[in-house]
């Protein structure tokens, strides 16, 4: 059965390899690579989904990678929301995306996917490279001057990460002896309180939490969100911020679980995690209340929505034993899962918004119910289960979250998400009043593209879906809690 | 398993989508498929409150249930569950007779998005039903909160020209306030380990004190905003003000009425220690809420806006009764709390109806400019008078009735509340006033523009249940009385 994410995997490689063939072989015809791709991409999601559905433990490319249930629900949210990029941009701007481009988001596809698997900290490097370095060229991949810029800061960014990455790595091989992640977890157990170690978990921290848009290492964001090209934004912001959660994960829940920096009892990880997440909800949702263009708007909310996802973390290294850590972590899983669905559904209608009437400011948006009907239910629906509102799929997986860590030490954490969370509210509503409540320059009825749609519908289903059902995704995301510390 | 309640949340659910589709092919057909739905709606409602009244529940038990595991993941687990007593089951009538009675109204004021509108109509009723059959505490919240949102675009959408403003302010109040009732139950459900539970029933009564006072707190501002008591209340008049006078009815006839079931079943049903020790601060805003209603409204020039704190006033009542029996042990006060709730929901919901009809018909709601209503639109004058006396509580309204029994609860709690009775005579001292100003006054133009008698048997059936209750009243209380007598044995 292992065979079948082999498959996916040569799939992809050889998609990747192949596609930019096409630009010598057939210049017109540009959304032949993409049809292409997605094919692919379709087949790898089925394949993926085939294998997670029935597993079978075998060991596989070594200790390099392991095919559990964790990758698979990464492997599937992270394929997922790239097959929505392609399909989009199938009809984003017919003339600019070349077989080029298919085969960079391809690229970036093969290298999410064989991150959500790597158990090995070199693997992991490496397929974090994979992902990260296609979308360097991906965000600047519209020429125009914004986009270039926007696409240097997140390239100097990016490196930056990787080398922070790189590091940890280096010093945590220096101390352990392996870059197999549950020999250096099973060093950390055994030596709770190396200095030494500390700086590494920290270092890892700062360079997987650039990625997953953590508070204080979240600048780049807004800025690469609002220069790349829409698809590519909601590809940053619904995979490639994925990918960094599951490095975390596997990294650094099982690095740093119980783990404590000094002798000091206030200064654990739990603690540090419980203040970024406190930081990093904050300082999202007090930021793009403020926010005039809309890409930034959903840059700055997910920032928010990493805040959130962070509450897991600390109800998991506050005792990772108890059932508070397996509520917190699959609900942040559950939550990583929605954030993809609603801030992909958000990210594409912003695209086809920006794509239509070639604005990105808020003003666009009044009155957009009249001219984009569709688009302009998908974006309300999606911005209410960001904000939390039952029973769309977001307000789930928060409320699981807030469970978590209500006991008396992080208490306060909970009390803080949710009066965060109804703040959220605050800016969502005020685009639900200028889509349905405002009266727009004109009432024409502006053209939503069939592939569109039809990806809108499917977002809808899946957000309405899971709210009214959420029993099966949470036994999906519960199911790879086990995986964490192997 | 009985699965009427199901039937009850589900229909107008599962109409929504139907009607909007039906009412884009044809708009006539639309309305008249609303118009069914709505009556089916109301039949199961009648069905189930005649089911209440037939064998009430004894105290604590509930009629009709149904419960069913919805999610279940380690120590956390939630249940589909619902039932009815004598508290909802007046409610869930009321609120499906003000639904097909809003329907009816919206024929001739609602002239835009007619799809939506109706679709977002069967939303509310399928919400609203929802909350008032929830056991579960995070069910219930759910359908709290989907309430919200057809609310939130009937005010924006087909609101008066501040309709922005007042649906901002509307969502952004009331949101607030649900939030931190969340957090209230999630405190409760934690506090409750090792057997946490959602499920009203099961906690009702088995809370420890020491965990009833921060919930009490928490969800006390998430009703208050509803009911809404002062100083919660600011949204009120502007969403009353703004929403189409069929919303407007659905808002003060059935929105309000969350806030005061919410006091009845879960502030005092949950929480009964931690409330009978600050009664005397709930009876206090109660009354202050009345008064300062009563003394608003004696200065509003807009009819509306003069109705719209009215309900604060009426909705002061509710907390009140609710906390007077708490204190003196005296069951007239949930009784009349319960009562008072019904004959609200008619007699309110009618004069704004009636305020929709006139602004339609006369071009303008200010009292003042108002002027010769008895000659130039004698139908309408007719039932305004009437209309005005059932919120005045003026037997032989229902209405008369229920303040009665709260102010009698709150004099056998604490002597000094008998100001209370000052109430009812400045209502009545401001509606005749007005009626006064507009019905008595001398028109200025001779022309006639009065309501067909279809509108005027419309009315009707707001007026009637309110004379039938007087003489027929063992239809509300007898049912609402092991309500009380269940709340009461708690504290």
């Amino acid at each position: 059965m292992v065979d079948l994410i082999t498959i996916a995997v040569a799939l992809l490689g050889a998609s990747s390899l192949l596609l930019p063939l096409l630009q010598l072989y057939n210049g017109r015809n540009w959304n032949l690579s993409g049809y292409i791709l997605a094919a692919v991409l379709g087949a790898a999601i089925l394949l993926v989904a085939v294998f997670t559905l029935n597993p079978t433990p075998v060991p596989w490319f070594g200790s390099l990678l392991s095919p559990d249930q964790l990758g698979g629900v990464f492997a599937l949210v992270t394929l997922g929301v790239t097959l929505a990029v392609v399909v989009a941009s199938l009809d984003f701007q017919r003339t600019s995306f070349n077989p080029v481009y298919y085969s960079l988001l391809s690229f970036t596809a093969l290298g999410m996917l064989l991150l959500s698997y790597s158990t090995d900290l070199l693997m992991l490097f490496v397929a974090w490279e994979l992902m990260s370095l296609p979308t360097y060229v991906l965000a600047g991949f519209d020429k125009r001057t914004q986009s270039n810029e926007a696409a240097v800061k997140y390239a100097v960014i990016g490196a930056m990460s990787s080398a922070i990455i790189l590091y940890a790595i280096s010093l945590s091989y220096g101390l352990t002896g392996s870059t197999q992640i549950s020999a250096v977890a099973q060093w950390y157990f055994s030596h709770p309180a190396s200095p030494l170690g500390g700086v590494a978990a920290l270092l890892f921290v700062a360079g997987f939490g650039f990625k997953m848009s953590i508070v204080p290492f979240h600048m780049w964001i807004p800025d690469a969100y609002e220069g790349a090209p829409t698809p590519i934004s909601t590809l940053l912001a619904a995979a490639t911020k994925k990918a960094g959660f599951i490095a975390a994960i596997r990294v650094l829940l099982a690095v740093t679980t119980l783990y404590v920096v000094t002798r000091s009892p206030l200064f654990t990880m739990a603690n540090v995690f419980a203040v970024l997440a406190l930081l990093t909800m904050t300082v999202g949702n007090v930021s793009a209340l403020t926010q005039k263009s809309m890409t930034r708007l959903l840059a700055y909310s997910s920032i928010a929505q990493a805040g959130y996802i962070l509450i897991g973390f600390v109800a998991f290294t506050a005792d990772p034993t108890s059932s508070a850590a397996s509520l917190g972590l699959t609900g942040s899983i559950f939550h990583i899962i929605n954030h993809a669905i609603m801030k992909g559904a958000a990210f594409l209608c912003a695209g086809l918004v920006l794509m239509q009437l070639k604005r990105a400011d808020l003003g666009a948006y009044n009155g957009l119910a009249r001219r984009m009907p569709i688009t302009a239910f998908t974006m309300t629906i999606a911005l209410l289960g960001l904000a939390g509102v039952p029973p769309l799929n977001g307000f789930w997986s928060k409320l699981l979250l807030f469970l978590s860590v209500s006991s008396p030490q992080f208490g306060w954490l909970a009390v803080a998400g949710i009066l965060n969370s109804a703040f959220s509210l605050g800016y969502y509503a005020w685009i639900i009043k200028r889509i349905y409540i405002d009266e727009g320059e004109s009432t024409e009825r502006v053209k939503e593209p069939k592939w569109f749609v039809i990806v809108f519908a499917v977002l809808v289903g899946l957000m309405i879906g899971i709210g009214l059902f959420p029993q099966q995704a949470i036994n999906f995301a519960s199911g790879a809690v086990p995986n964490v510390l192997g | 398993m009985s699965f009427v309640l199901s039937l009850l949340v589900f229909l107008p659910l599962l109409a929504s989508p139907l009607v909007y589709l039906l009412t884009r092919m044809n708009k006539r057909w639309g309305v008249y498929a609303c118009l069914g739905l709505a009556a089916v709606v109301l039949g199961v409602a009648t069905y189930i409150s005649w089911q209440v009244i037939a064998n009430p529940p004894a105290p604590g038990q509930y009629l009709l249930q149904e419960q069913y595991s919805w999610i279940s993941f380690k120590s956390f687990g939630l249940d589909y569950f619902l039932g009815t007593d004598g508290l909802s089951s007046p409610l869930i009538f009321v609120s499906a007779l003000l639904t097909l009675l809003a329907i009816l109204g919206s024929r001739k004021l609602i002239d835009k998005h007619e799809p939506e509108y109706y679709a977002l109509i069967f939303l509310f009723e399928g919400a609203i039903m929802g909350v008032f059959t929830s056991l579960n505490l995070i069910l219930f919240y759910i359908f709290w909160e989907v309430v919200l949102i057809p609310m939130f675009f009937f005010i924006g959408v087909w609101g008066g020209p501040r309709r922005k403003y007042a649906a901002m302010k509307f969502i952004l109040f009331t949101y607030a306030g649900s939030t931190i009732m969340l957090l209230g139950f999630l405190y409760v459900y934690l506090g409750m380990m090792p057997v946490p539970s959602f499920d009203i029933p099961s906690l009702a009564g088995h809370i420890p004190i020491g965990l009833q006072y921060l919930p009490l707190l928490a969800s006390f501002i998430g009703f208050a905003v509803k009911l809404p008591l002062v100083p919660f209340h600011t949204w009120l008049p502007d969403a009353h003000v703004e929403a189409p006078s069929p919303i407007s009815v659905l808002l003060a006839g059935v929105l309000l009425k969350m806030g005061g079931y919410g006091f009845l079943r879960i502030s005092i049903g949950l929480f009964p220690k931690a409330s009978v020790q600050y009664a005397w601060a709930f009876l206090a805003i109660g009354l202050f809420s009345m008064f300062y209603g009563a003394v608003a409204a004696v200065l509003q020039k807009d009819l509306k806006k003069m109705i719209a704190f009215t309900s604060i006033n009426h909705m002061g009542f509710v907390l009140f009764g609710a906390y007077a029996t708490l204190v003196s042990g005296n069951l007239l006060g949930i009784q009349g709390a319960i009562l008072q709730m019904f004959t609200h929901a008619l007699a309110v919901g009618s004069l704004f109806m009636l305020s929709g009809y006139i602004q339609h018909q006369a071009g303008t709601r200010e009292i003042p400019s108002l002027k010769g209503l008895g000659l130039t639109m004698p139908r309408t004058a007719a039932i305004l008078v009437l209309a005005s006396g059932a919120a005045m509580g003026l037997p032989p309204f229902a209405s008369f009735l229920a303040e009665f029994m709260v102010i009698a609860a709150g004099i056998s709690a604490y002597t000094i509340t008998a100001v209370s009775i000052l109430v009812p005579v400045i209502t009545a001292g401001y509606f005749l006033w007005m009626i006064k100003r507009t019905v008595l006054s001398l028109p200025e133009g001779t022309e006639v523009h009065d309501m067909d008698l279809g509108d005027l048997a419309s009315f009707a059936v707001y007026l009637i249940p309110l004379v039938v209750l007087i003489v027929a009243s063992y239809l509300i209380l007898t049912p609402a009385l092991p309500v009380a007598q269940f709340l009461r044995g708690l504290a």
